[in-house]
């Protein structure tokens, strides 16, 4: 059976600009409130060990806004390249760059500026030095081909409005053998055209 | 999706309610919606 995957039916420029936006205010005013749980509560009902969440620099964690827990799926291994998709203020990086260690390292892409510049506060503050921040999108990774041991991402995939293209590009990314471990969502009931070309909806 | 893309040995992990309970409404709860992680490989060896 063939599965057909197409594009959202949304202009994808001005959903970016609404999802950059609303993150942006995840980054600069975490304290405000959202249709989605953040910081320590959220990564709690994720099942993140508190002693590592405790361990990160207190902005990173309360701009943390995820939708699962990639390491859940197994701890990443010293020396290994990963990629964090979406990495927003970076709450999953600095674990990654904690688990592969100083030969190891972590590129981590976000399109909204305001959260790459609360990330790369926390990895300094986290003093990791095993981190590089570049500004992309999924659809369009700033990353060389097969160079990836594991690409990683947590309530990122949702919001691109052709997936394809994102999950084509991670392929592209990893090397052969390598792995992805994702947090994302699944839905129960089927999204109607509608609502899947309502651009308000995806921000809600 | 992730078959098409060129992944194998997908496995899933749990799904949590990570929307009920927001300071604001979503509107996620219409479509039941949760959170799932999930893993998956590149074909081949490094």
């Amino acid at each position: 059976m063939t599965i057909e995957v197409r594009p959202a039916a949304v202009d994808a420029e001005e959903l970016r600009c609404l999802i950059s936006d609303k993150y942006t205010e995840v980054a600069k005013t975490p304290e405000k409130g959202f249709h989605f749980h953040t910081g320590k509560p959220l990564a709690m009902m994720l099942s993140y060990p508190e002693e590592s969440v405790d361990a990160l620099p207190s902005g990173t964690v309360q701009s943390f806004a995820g939708t699962g827990n990639p390491f859940s799926m197994g701890d990443l291994h010293p020396g290994e390249t990963v990629l964090d998709i979406g990495c927003g203020a970076g709450f999953d990086t600095l674990i990654a760059a904690g688990q592969v260690g100083t030969t190891g390292r972590v590129i981590s892409v976000d399109m909204t500026p305001a959260m790459l510049e609360k990330a790369s506060a926390g990895a300094r503050d986290a003093d990791l030095d095993n981190i590089e921040f570049r500004e992309g999108l999924a659809e369009a990774l700033p990353v060389e081909d097969e160079s990836i041991d594991v690409a990683i991402s947590n309530g990122v995939i949702n919001l691109c409005p052709d997936k394809m293209a994102a999950m084509q590009e991670i392929h592209r990314v990893l090397k052969p053998g390598g792995r992805i471990q994702i947090g994302d969502i699944v839905v129960h009931k089927e999204v109607p055209e509608d609502a899947k070309a309502d651009i308000d909806l995806w921000g809600d | 999706m992730l078959e098409h893309s060129g992944f194998t040995n997908v496995r899933w992990g749990n799904q949590i309610d990570v929307f009920s309970g927001s300071k604001h409404e979503s509107s996620a709860a219409a479509f039941d919606t949760r959170g799932v992680t999930f893993m998956a490989t590149k074909a081949g060896t490094t």
